[in-house]
């Protein structure tokens, strides 16, 4: 990007930019449709039905995360529920100790954060800068996430305690208090506008990430790494800055996980719930923020219901899914229904007289 | 070794060997700034050992490499790269995803501390024709533009030095003719430039000096003109003398 052109005119071009599906203002006056629909749900729904709504929701910013690290980076993660996981349990272990402290609740927002991107830092430092092998990385994420499950399944009894709070074992951590900035308690309608601000934000910051420079540099090195390198890029960096940005949204999500059920069991960091966001992303499309967005609020809604009204096989169900999109849409069901030719609004290529970036120099 | 001052890149020493085959051996090599020097050999003469030696891929055994009077030799690839260091590889390896434009804005900053001096980026970038693509994906491009993009992304940063591997592969002769002379002139303006080629005939159209590899060691190195004229060098890149060569 030259420089000297004005910081919203600069967002806009980042928003607007070819590396998700639509574009236009077609496409962003749906956007905004969407949003406002979301905006008003409240008003003709029960408190009870908005935060179902928003834990629909709260998975996004974890599977966005996934998206520009697995689908933009080339880099798949098996183990974002470790940093999700690591994000709930640091909130819980700070808010609870900081119950009677003003700004306890926003001090342990930030903690749980910077755990789980410190976490992933130095995971992540050994990974990349060991320069592992691209297949192994997925196995190497997984186990760190099994590794944490298991060992916080192992925190039963009274003496696994961090101040006040009890890791709890298999039961898990309870009691965790909800966010509370002055008067503003985040539960219910709150809580459901919290979610929805949250993904609003990754979703746009992300779109601007992955159509800026950074946001290249990674799809370069998902083409070819060694050329990447080869034309000055410390791919290694590269990679690692991607890695730990996806885990601090694995946070974002455990921590909005946290404030929709006041607890968290170590089985949030199993393989069950480990397979979980590789199977969003994959089903609406790696390659494409907003596909993924789609798919894990349809397929979480999908296991909600089916889970709540007693069927036993909302996962097998979902497993399936993900065979069948993997074998007849292998780039993933949203992305092949958006390329269709029938959407001229949300028209995945660039047209021919809107060049987006104009070389340095001409 | 008066002149070393002038060497814009210089080995010395250069060794590789995988297991019991030497891929170089003690190679010593000086380019001037301004000099076109083209590497050749038959198959296997160690051409891309001692090109990924240069710039990185692979560590030597032994020897040292001078980029501009700096050892470079411990230095990993991208930050030879960001010290001046340009370079294209034998089969198009363009981001093919990316368009045009954003693959040159990803070459340009990817070597932001090279001196960003893109006098011949824009030679290259006009004597190619590139700008009226510069929106599409760069997988729509015929392949002798794409090869010709690698070049401009090699050049976009300002580098002191160009390393090209078979730049020409696959192009027609017109074509290769054309990319032969866009890269006279650059060397005109005082770059220097190594090619890593087969083609004969674009050797003699472009460089003004050889450096011939037999075995992973310099066999011969000189002016086009007299090092084909040798017979040792024909017999090891043709395989024969032919006897009714002039």
């Amino acid at each position: 990007m030259r420089r000297g052109v004005p910081l919203p005119k600069r967002s806009m071009r980042l928003l607007n930019g070819p590396h998700d599906l639509g574009r236009g203002p077609v496409f962003w006056a749906c956007m905004l449709l969407l949003a406002a629909g979301f905006l008003g749900y409240p008003v003709v729904a029960s408190s009870f039905a908005a935060t179902n709504v928003a834990f629909y929701l709260l998975n996004i910013p974890m599977a966005l995360g996934l998206s520009v690290l697995w689908g933009y980076g080339g880099v798949l993660s098996f183990g974002q529920v470790a940093f999700f996981g690591i994000a709930g349990y640091t909130y819980g272990i700070v808010a609870g100790n900081l119950q009677d402290v003003a700004f306890g609740t926003p001090i342990a927002t930030v903690a749980a954060l910077l755990a789980a991107g410190l976490t992933a830092a130095a995971f992540g430092y050994f990974v990349f800068y060991g320069r592992v092998a691209a297949w192994i990385v997925p196995i190497l994420t997984l186990v760190l996430a099994l590794l944490l499950a298991t060992f916080l399944g192992l925190t039963a009894g009274y003496e696994w305690r961090v101040g006040d709070v009890q890791l709890g074992g298999y039961n898990g951590m309870t009691g965790i208090p909800a966010l509370q900035i002055g008067n503003l308690t985040f539960q219910d309608y709150a809580f459901f506008y919290l979610a929805c601000g949250t993904v609003v934000l990754c979703y746009l910051g992300l779109r601007m990430w992955v159509n800026a420079h950074r946001g290249q540099v990674l799809m370069a090195i998902r083409e070819d790494a060694l050329r990447t390198e080869l034309l000055g890029y410390d791919v290694r960096l590269e990679q690692l800055r991607a890695f730990v940005l996806s885990a601090v949204l694995a946070g974002v999500s455990g921590l909005l996980y946290v404030q929709w059920g006041n607890y968290i069991t170590p089985s949030s960091l199993g393989l069950q719930q480990a397979a979980l966001p590789v199977i969003w992303v994959a089903v609406g499309g790696r390659t494409s923020l907003l596909a993924v967005a789609i798919a894990t609020f349809l397929l979480n809604q999908l296991t909600y219901v089916l889970s709540s009204s007693g069927n036993q096989y909302a996962l097998v169900i979902v497993g399936g899914l993900l065979v069948a999109v993997m074998m007849f849409a292998p780039d993933g069901i949203v992305v092949g229904i958006a390329r269709l030719r029938c959407w001229p609004a949300l028209r995945w290529r660039r047209r021919a007289d809107q060049p987006a970036v104009v070389p340095h120099g001409e | 070794m008066a002149n070393d001052d002038a060497a814009v890149l210089r080995t010395e020493g250069l060794c590789k060997r995988f297991g019991g085959v030497v891929a170089a051996a003690n190679i010593d090599f000086r380019l001037q700034r301004g000099e076109m020097r083209c590497v050749i050999g038959p198959n296997g003469a160690g051409k891309s050992t001692f090109f990924a030696l240069l710039c990185g891929i692979l560590q030597p055994d032994a020897g040292r490499i001078f980029l501009d009077g700096q050892d470079i030799t411990p230095l990993p690839a991208f930050r030879r790269v960001r010290l001046g260091l340009g370079l294209t590889f034998q089969t198009n390896r363009a981001f093919h995803t990316l368009t045009v434009a954003e693959n040159l804005e990803t070459a340009r900053r990817g070597a932001a501390q090279a001196q960003e001096d893109d006098a011949h980026f824009r030679a290259a970038y006009a004597a190619f024709s590139l700008a009226a693509m510069s929106h599409l994906p760069a997988r729509e491009l015929p392949h002798h533009q794409l090869q010709w993009l690698e070049i401009c992304m090699a050049l976009r940063p300002g580098p002191k030095i160009l390393l090209l591997d078979e730049p020409t592969a696959g192009m027609s002769p017109g074509e290769t003719m054309h990319t032969a002379e866009v890269l006279r002139a650059l060397t005109r303006d005082g770059l220097a430039v190594v090619v890593v080629e087969h083609d004969v005939a674009f050797v003699r159209k472009v460089a003004e000096s050889v450096t011939v590899l037999h075995q992973g060691a310099v066999f011969a190195e000189g002016s086009v003109e007299d090092v084909t004229a040798r017979d040792d060098v024909r017999r090891i890149y043709l395989g024969r003398v032919r006897q009714n060569a002039a």
